[in-house]
């Protein structure tokens, strides 16, 4: 056992606690950022902390710091016993059974951390001359960067839970310019992998130029009812909305919109959600959750029907149920209850052939305003940009929309799910393909 | 104690000079935080941190490099300084820093420091709340009430000479209610917060706070859906600084600025609002949330007019960019903590007041949306497009406040809906919130009066024609 959580732990022990837990993280980060052909910032760090959590007849106890000198561990101990003392008791604060983790490949990359700074920094220069040169009215950027990182978690408890994972990723940033008389659009996109080496420079330049240049000569339309294509990049943003519904802990809390709908319809019967704690290239995949538990893949909706929620140790208690190994948490805090990978199952339509099935609709390429969602009642009024879709093709470039309805009344509207599934970080790292909906409340002039 | 030895400070800035940097920047910050949380009526969770490191800047030819590191040992911190000379890069680029000038304002007064009141005031003080707002009858089903508190010491070195410290203590409180009616659920929330002790909590009633948030949810049970399309918008002053925070704040901060990437862009004398427009930036107001002493580069904070009278006059910097646009520091350089760089960020942020009262401008308008409150926001920089939630809005119909509607947002172009603004109201308020950009939450406030819009896109589900039709 690492040293700071065996001394941790006995400390909690001798000062009278029932039993205790030790999170720690470390990590690394390197991150450049360019401008103009030349780096603007570079960052480069290690960082550590540790959170204790400890019970003491059933009241639970927190406390963090980043300092990791003896008296200032032993003190830790101490405040979180301290804490604790406020707290009312509670038959399902418990520490989870250990139980046997298996082993999940793939999460790290062990080269990241020796490959020489300098071809991280040239892959951002290149970054940027690509993405300035491909068309004449995006010479610009805004924002270009390559970031990675290595992350190392421990995880110890007094009921003889010892175990530890690390994961590594890295990722290529571009927000461009595209300027035409004196209009300007901005065109965002990443790319990620575990290691620098699987990141598509030409990719990601070409998508954020395309991104920018579409929207150029946007304009309002009349406000309306009419079909709705998602584009994944905007269906990933609903989705990752859409996660804390999920979240046993807000069921409980009546702070869920699906709170009493379990084995109830919830969407159209085209749609299946998962959420994948093991998704081979999952960014958020891990071995086991924030308390130890195995982390394992959850169908939370099947063909529209509401099969569960997510749960850690005290939501599951409460509600007389297993913990499905969702607990997530950083050394700062406390497991709560929160999606991993959260996917929302392809279909078998080609996008275009979604796309064709509408005559006068808007496709939606970028959301904006995804805080303004009420989780609880699910309504939302989203800013939207994309393009007009006439006959069943895309047409003129379409801005400064809102559209606007209610989150489970998007999920039953869906009539058409394509094949293209894409992932972005949006609260947990979510995927979405190509979706039609039949109808939304679109407003503009 | 101090935050750290100045003569160990000053051996890490000689240290990390070494390969011939131009610049060295120690930020060394401890910062120490409490929780605690009422739910379901009863004390769900008291917890606290202790966060303590440092970040060391160089800049070398224009390039900067950053590191940073929670050992604070003599060791630590020289190892740091040796590696942040190793990695950092050259630019060939010549460059100037904003000069720091002035002595540093003192932090603000505590009374009451909130880490020596005992947990059990905190608690009752959540359970009379979490009392106030259920009392408000039985469609109130859930009732979240937080407390938190923080205190952040900091210290900036540099290699010009300066030491300069601050110390920020903040108190804020939060509820939630959720109402619930026939399967209906609305939520409201009230965050009031100060940059004070815990002696805020004499003046601001916790319980009354949290009956307000508790009538809002009933009230919203009632609401009709909004109506969608364009419409002059009254936007109140409660949060509804946040529409000028987001929709002009951020184009006007320096970083934007000085890669062309905002509308404002070389717009400085030229007319960017309607002429009843002044909006200014203030770090020095008393005790609020985005008040500071010194800002974290050890720039003096100040009172920076950046609209006057719809003229454009300034911009917000950190040390770089004033340096980079030869313009004087503004007491702007901010940053979330030790492991970020600073960067040009707002700190308390108002329009000025004018000389309308609320009930004046709603009787000028024949028809649209009064916008009471605000909610969340977003804003692209580069275009200016926003989009806000409201969260207490009603329908002005011939002059008069309406019913009330749920679920509506604004949706607009913040430098067009500052030619727009066409009265502005007397009544001033500030409020406290976290303010993100490049991943890092800084406390700030926004601010305004009463203000109309001309014309606005309100986006909701209400009175909307069926059928498609042809943009």
């Amino acid at each position: 056992m690492n040293p700071i959580a065996e001394r941790l732990l006995s400390r909690a022990r001798a000062q009278g606690a029932d039993a205790a837990e030790a999170y720690l993280s470390r990590g690394t980060e390197f991150t450049v950022k360019v401008f103009n052909g030349e780096i603007e910032s570079l960052v480069s760090a290690a960082s550590r902390g540790v959170g204790l959590r400890t019970f003491s007849e059933h009241r639970v106890g927190f406390a963090y710091t980043s300092d990791t000198d003896a008296d200032a561990l032993d003190a830790l101990a101490d405040e979180a016993l301290r804490n604790g003392r406020y707290n009312h008791a509670e038959e399902a604060n418990v520490l989870p059974e250990p139980e046997v983790i298996e082993e999940l490949s793939g999460l790290y990359a062990p080269d990241l951390g020796s490959i020489d700074p300098q071809r991280k920094v040239e892959f951002a220069l290149e970054m940027e001359r690509v993405a300035t040169s491909l068309d004449p009215r995006v010479r610009r950027v805004s924002d270009v960067v390559y970031s990675d990182g290595a992350g190392h978690v421990e995880l110890a408890n007094t009921r003889g839970l010892d175990v530890g994972f690390e994961r590594t990723v890295a990722y290529g940033v571009i927000d461009a310019i595209a300027e035409q008389d004196s209009e300007r659009q901005s065109g965002f996109a990443f790319t990620y992998s575990r290691d620098l080496d699987g990141l598509d420079l030409a990719g990601v330049a070409r998508e954020a130029v395309d991104n920018a240049v579409g929207l150029l000569g946007g304009r309002r339309v009349r406000t309306a009812r009419v079909p709705v294509v998602l584009h994944p990049d905007a269906g990933t943003m609903i989705l990752g909305v859409m996660g804390s519904s999920f979240s046993g802990e807000a069921v409980l809390k009546r702070r869920s919109l699906l709170a009493g709908k379990l084995g109830q319809p919830v969407a159209a019967p085209a749609v299946t959600i998962v959420d994948d704690a093991r998704l081979p290239g999952g960014l958020a995949s891990r071995p086991f959750d924030g308390e130890g538990v195995p982390a394992r893949r959850i169908e939370l909706v099947k063909d529209g029907m509401l099969l569960g929620y997510l749960q850690n140790t005290y939501t599951a208690r409460r509600s007389g149920g297993q913990s499905t190994g969702s607990a997530v948490r950083s050394y700062k805090s406390v497991p709560e209850v929160g999606v991993t990978n959260l996917v929302l199952q392809p279909g078998t339509q080609k996008r275009d052939d979604i796309i064709g099935r509408v005559d006068d609709g808007l496709h939606v390429e970028q959301l904006h305003g995804l805080n303004t969602v009420n989780p609880v009642s699910g309504e939302f009024s989203f800013g939207v940009s994309g393009h007009w879709i006439r006959d069943g093709r895309l047409a003129e470039p379409v801005r400064e929309m809102t559209v606007a309805g209610n989150l489970i009344g998007v999920l039953k509207l869906i009539v058409g799910v394509a094949d293209d599934l894409r992932f972005r970080f949006a609260g947990g790292f979510c995927g979405c393909p190509t979706v039609l909906i039949e109808e939304l409340a679109i407003g503009g002039d | 104690m101090p935050l750290l030895d100045p003569s160990l400070a000053d051996a890490v800035i000689r240290r990390a000079l070494r390969s011939g940097a131009d610049f060295a920047e120690l930020f060394v910050e401890r910062k120490r935080n409490q929780a605690v949380t009422v739910e379901e009526s009863q004390v769900q969770r008291v917890s606290s941190g202790n966060d303590r490191g440092a970040g060391l800047r160089i800049i070398h030819g224009g390039v900067v490099s950053y590191i940073y590191t929670e050992d604070l040992s003599d060791t630590g911190l020289l190892k740091t300084a040796e590696v942040a000379a190793s990695v950092g890069r050259r630019g060939g680029g010549r460059f100037a820093l904003g000069q720091v000038v002035d002595t540093p304002h003192p932090p603000q007064e505590v009374e009451l420091d909130p880490g020596g009141v005992d947990v059990e005031a905190k608690v009752e003080l959540l359970l009379e709340a979490d009392q106030a707002a259920r009392e408000k009858g039985g469609e109130i089903r859930q009732v979240a009430v937080g407390y938190g508190e923080s205190r952040q010491e900091v210290l900036v070195v540099n290699s010009e000479g300066v030491q300069h410290q601050d110390a920020r203590t903040r108190v804020r409180l939060m509820v939630q209610a959720v109402a619930e009616r026939n399967g209906e659920i609305q939520t409201a929330m009230e965050a009031p917060g100060a940059q004070r002790g815990f002696e805020f909590f004499d003046e601001a009633s916790a319980a009354e706070y949290a009956r307000m948030a508790a009538e809002r949810a009933l009230m919203l049970l009632d609401a009709a859906p909004s109506p969608a399309g364009t419409m002059p918008v009254v936007v109140g002053n409660e949060f509804g600084g946040v529409l000028f925070h987001e929709a002009c704040g951020h184009g006007l901060e320096a970083d934007f600025v000085s890669k062309g990437s905002t509308v404002f862009t070389g717009k400085v004398g030229q007319t960017v609002a309607s002429p009843i427009v002044t909006a200014i930036d203030d770090g020095t107001l008393k005790a609020r949330w985005g008040t500071l002493g010194v800002d974290d580069e050890g720039v003096p904070t100040r009172r920076t007019v950046l609209i006057q009278d719809g003229v454009l006059v300034s911009y917000m910097f950190d040390r770089l960019r004033a340096g980079q646009l030869a313009h004087p520091v503004t007491g702007n350089g901010r940053r979330q903590s030790y492991q970020h760089l600073p960067i040009p960020r707002m700190t308390n942020t108002f329009i000025a007041p004018g000389a309308h009262s609320v009930e004046d401008i709603i009787a000028a308008t024949p028809r649209g949306l009064y916008a009471r409150k605000l909610g969340a926001g977003q804003v692209d920089v580069v275009t200016g497009d926003f989009v806000f939630a409201v969260t207490e809005g009603y329908l002005i119909e011939a002059g008069r406040v309406g019913r009330l509607v749920r679920g509506a947002t604004i949706v607009g172009n913040g430098p067009r809906a500052l030619h727009r603004i066409d009265m502005v109201g007397n009544d001033l308020k500030l409020a406290p919130g976290t303010c993100g950009k490049d991943g890092q939450g800084v406390p700030v406030s926004v601010g305004q009066p009463t203000i109309r819009i001309s014309e606005l896109t309100v986006g909701g589900t209400g009175v909307v024609p069926a059928g498609a039709m042809r943009p």
